[in-house]
């Protein structure tokens, strides 16, 4: 199978976009947004993301098969990997989940295709009729494909055309993406472009931006704020800056019958997306009172990631990145000679493959990732909480191993400190669909509301 | 396996191979760096630690290419040297004003000298070409070739760098007072100043000053610096409008880092802005490798030869007592010719620290030498979600 030409990112990669290609581009999809997307209803539009979800989740699906042969030596995750990825994201694409999230996000399913109240309007005696913005730009950074998947389903509900922009090497599972969507619908594909560039092409930007009404971004904090900054003061914006997340085990959960569950479930967090997410934890912090659990839990999740790289490899990485792990791994390795007490280390043989490092210090460390975990004792949830300080403004999930009597408190705990997200270990990168990114509204940064008193 | 009875002893035969320069052999090199190791691994008690972590000891009949590395950090951290606090008379820290913790390289007068007489050899041979012994392709000591240095009429040194007392702590400016002392002229001089948060800067009217003399002169000179001293002084000449040309012959040292004291430029632009405002053509540019955890220097050039790379693609070279092995992250095995990892390095000369260093520069294994990249810590990670820490 190859692509055809549909899109500017099926260009070769020696063939430069210059700004009038780009103007071009929006200038067709609103046209075409006219003409086949602002006309549809949701029904419709839930319709073909279910069956599109439906295809990507059988094995014998083309686009499924080509993601996978293709996608390693593209996206640098292994097969397997990204098989689990993506099935992650695709199974939660049905008719459920997606009229759950119009229902979340705007009162009722379909108040986006007629004025129609929800509770509160009808007690104040209202409609309301949300719209779509005309074309939404998508900044997207990083290779893991979920924030623009999910950038896709949301301009796809509120019927708006599409201009995904992504980094260099990034567009890879995107473009496939769109390429099924236009292979069962044309008409809908003529509505989405996607095009790869260097972020910061001021030229590029200039032009889409004079285009678009609503403009979405993730990446570093500085790229989203270069991005708003680069914004004419119409155009809507939700911009989702850097996030770091981590587990928290307490000593009931570790210490119980679900240990070995709860050891395996947080390998699983650490396995997915090669831990390249914003929602890949950094650090495992594990309630110890100096009898050894989180020593032990950090053994055991050094097997477990053994045990996972034979059926799942992390992919393939750039000699610096190896490198970033070997200088980690160097530094741990001495600290670990001088003071084995406080300082053990883990690592693959003959490979940069999983590295785990206990570490009897609370402050949150920044793991260089590519399945590098830190495992950290901690007496209780405050001195986590103390030691995951640096990065309170920038947390995005927690997964909890907890007994269930335990679990509510916690709970508390992390959301009052500023967690937007709260899961069970082993689901932290695999949020619902619903899942309110960053702790915000998933569509209100976008939808125009326009009230009708009676 | 005979042990030396001590550092002193492995040091005499240490500066008897270095005296022999490029003839010194293989076999000679593996027989010194075994005894280093076996002294190191007894009086380094950080060192030994982490050999043992390793199960390598003196007695496992290892290539010295096993000898385990330590990584440059660890000197942040542990003090590996095998002086008593008593014996330490110069201690040598990182550069960077930002670091809140340096690394310490420990030395006594012994070890000093052995550093010096590393030193000297190997800059003359790269800096001072025609200053070789013509009866062996390397000086015949460090202490025999002073004197016949001596003999004939010396460069005058400029260092863009303050003098030792003022940087007491800097690898580099005793580096350069070393060799400005031995080889160069009586008129040599130090054109920087440190300030108390251990940051350099540049004395603009010093040093135009002594470029415009050595202008008028026909002795050419040696300019030696950091990239960022360079840009200092590159800045103030384009502020004033100034290009000078220093006397046929001159050379420059530049040794890299900007550590964010300076604006960044490519190697190639800053030697082509050198060649422009001083008149130093490309192949009297040499770049300098080294580090306050070592005790040898790797050139990329002799001055004056004739170039076949571009100054992006340079190649370094260490002297035969320093050994450069070019390792791959994922596997920890030495690469292949051409291809790209971390540097690791066997120092003979860093006799009272630790011999085998393991660095963060990445680098392309070339032949004996290596094409340097830079740090590998400040390379852009792939996931979206790295704070800057």
């Amino acid at each position: 199978m190859t692509l055809p030409n549909y899109f500017l990112a099926d260009l070769p990669p020696e063939a430069d976009l210059t700004p009038a290609m780009v103007t071009d581009a929006c200038l067709t999809l609103k046209r075409n947004r006219a003409q086949y997307l602002a006309v549809r209803d949701t029904p419709s539009i839930l319709r073909t993301l279910v069956r599109t979800a439906e295809d990507w989740l059988s094995d014998d699906y083309p686009f499924r098969q080509f993601a996978l042969k293709e996608g390693p030596a593209h996206t640098g995750f292994s097969a397997p990997t990204l098989a689990i990825g993506l099935d992650n994201f695709f199974k939660q694409l049905t008719g459920e989940n997606l009229e759950a999230l119009l229902a979340q996000e705007l009162g009722t399913t379909q108040r986006l295709d007629a004025f129609c109240a929800s509770n509160s309007d009808s007690r104040t005696r209202r409609l309301a009729l949300g719209t779509g913005p005309e074309l939404v730009g998508h900044i997207t950074a990083g290779c893991v494909p979920n924030a623009a998947f999910m950038a896709i389903v949301l301009g796809l509900l509120t019927r708006s055309a599409q201009f995904i922009k992504c980094s260099r090497g990034g567009a890879f599972l995107p473009r496939v993406f769109l390429h099924s969507l236009y292979g069962s619908e044309p008409k809908l594909g003529a509505c989405i472009e996607i095009a790869e560039w260097r972020g910061g092409s001021p030229a590029l930007e200039e032009v889409l931006f004079a285009q678009c009404d609503g403009v979405t971004a993730t990446g570093s904090d500085e790229a989203v704020e270069a991005v708003r900054r680069a914004l004419p003061p119409r155009v809507r914006f939700a911009g989702y800056g850097h996030q770091v997340s981590f587990g928290y085990v307490t000593r009931e959960a570790v210490s119980g019958w679900r240990a070995k569950k709860i050891v395996a479930a947080a390998a699983a967090d650490v396995v997915a997306w090669d831990q390249l997410g914003c929602l890949s934890p950094h650090v495992f912090y594990v309630e110890d009172n100096g009898v050894g659990f989180a020593l032990q839990f950090a053994e055991q999740l050094a097997a477990e990631l053994a045990r996972r790289e034979a059926a799942e490899p992390r992919g393939r990485i750039s000699t610096e990145d190896a490198a970033q792990i070997a200088a980690r791994r160097a530094i741990y390795e001495v600290r670990a000679a001088h003071s084995p007490e406080t300082t053990r280390h883990w690592c693959s043989p003959d490979s940069t493959a999983w590295t785990v490092i206990y570490e009897a210090e609370a402050r949150f460390a920044l793991s260089c990732l590519n399945r590098f975990i830190y495992v950290k004792p901690v007496f209780d949830v405050g001195e986590a909480l103390r030691g995951a300080d640096p990065v309170r403004d920038h947390t995005s999930t927690v997964g909890l191993a907890a007994q269930e009597h335990e679990l509510e408190a916690l709970a508390k705990q992390f959301a009052r400190w500023g967690a937007t997200r709260l899961c069970p270990l082993g689901q932290m990168q695999n949020p619902p669909l619903t899942w309110r990114h960053d702790g915000r509204a998933l569509l209100g940064d976008l939808v125009r509301w326009t009230d009708w008193e009676q | 396996m005979t042990r030396p009875s001590s550092f002193a002893e492995y040091s005499r035969r240490l500066l008897a191979f270095i005296e022999r320069g490029a003839v010194a052999a293989e076999m000679e090199f593996a027989a010194l760096a075994r005894e280093l190791f076996a002294l190191q691994f007894t009086h380094v008690a950080p060192y030994r630690r982490l050999c043992e972590a390793r199960r390598v000891t003196p007695d496992s009949p290892t290539d010295w290419r096993l000898i385990p590395a330590v990584p440059t950090t660890a000197f942040k951290e542990l003090e590996l040297t095998s002086l008593a606090p008593v014996e330490r008379t110069t201690v040598f820290h990182s550069s960077g004003t930002t670091e809140h913790r340096p690394s310490r390289h420990f030395h006594s007068a012994e070890s000093l000298a052995v550093y010096e007489a590393s030193l000297l050899p190997w800059f003359a041979r790269h800096l001072m070409p025609e200053r070789r012994c013509p009866t062996c392709e390397l000086p015949a000591s460090a202490s025999a070739q002073v004197g016949h240095l001596r003999s004939t009429a010396s460069h005058t040194f400029l260092c863009l760098a303050p003098p030792p007392e003022q940087a007491p702590h800097s690898s580099l400016a005793h580096m350069f007072a070393t060799a400005s002392h031995s080889l160069g002229a009586a008129d040599s001089a130090f054109l920087a100043t440190a300030g108390a948060d251990n940051s350099w800067s540049l004395d603009r009217a010093a040093a135009l000053a002594a470029l415009r003399s050595s202008g008028q002169s026909s002795q050419p000179i040696v300019l030696l610096g950091t990239a960022f001293m360079f840009v200092h002084l590159l800045d103030e000449l384009e502020r004033r409008g100034l290009s000078l040309a220093l006397p046929p012959g001159s050379r420059v040292m530049e040794t890299g880092g900007y550590k964010a004291r300076s604006r960044e430029l490519p190697k190639a632009e800053l030697h082509s802005l050198l060649t422009a405002r001083l008149g130093v053509p490309s192949g009297f540019i040499v770049c300098e490798y080294g580090m306050s955890e070592l005790s040898s220097q790797a050139y990329d050039r002799v001055a004056g030869s004739a170039s076949i790379l571009s100054p992006q693609s340079s190649v370094f070279s260490f002297p035969p007592w320093c050994r450069a092995l070019v390792i791959s992250p994922e596997t920890g095995r030495e690469v292949a010719e051409g291809e790209t990892g971390l540097l690791r390095l066997f120092d003979l000369a860093n006799v009272r620290s630790v011999m085998a260093i393991q660095t963060e520069d990445l680098a392309v294994r070339r032949g004996d030498g290596f094409e340097l990249l830079g740090r590998a810590a400040q390379t852009e990670a792939r996931g979206c979600s790295l704070l800057a820490a």
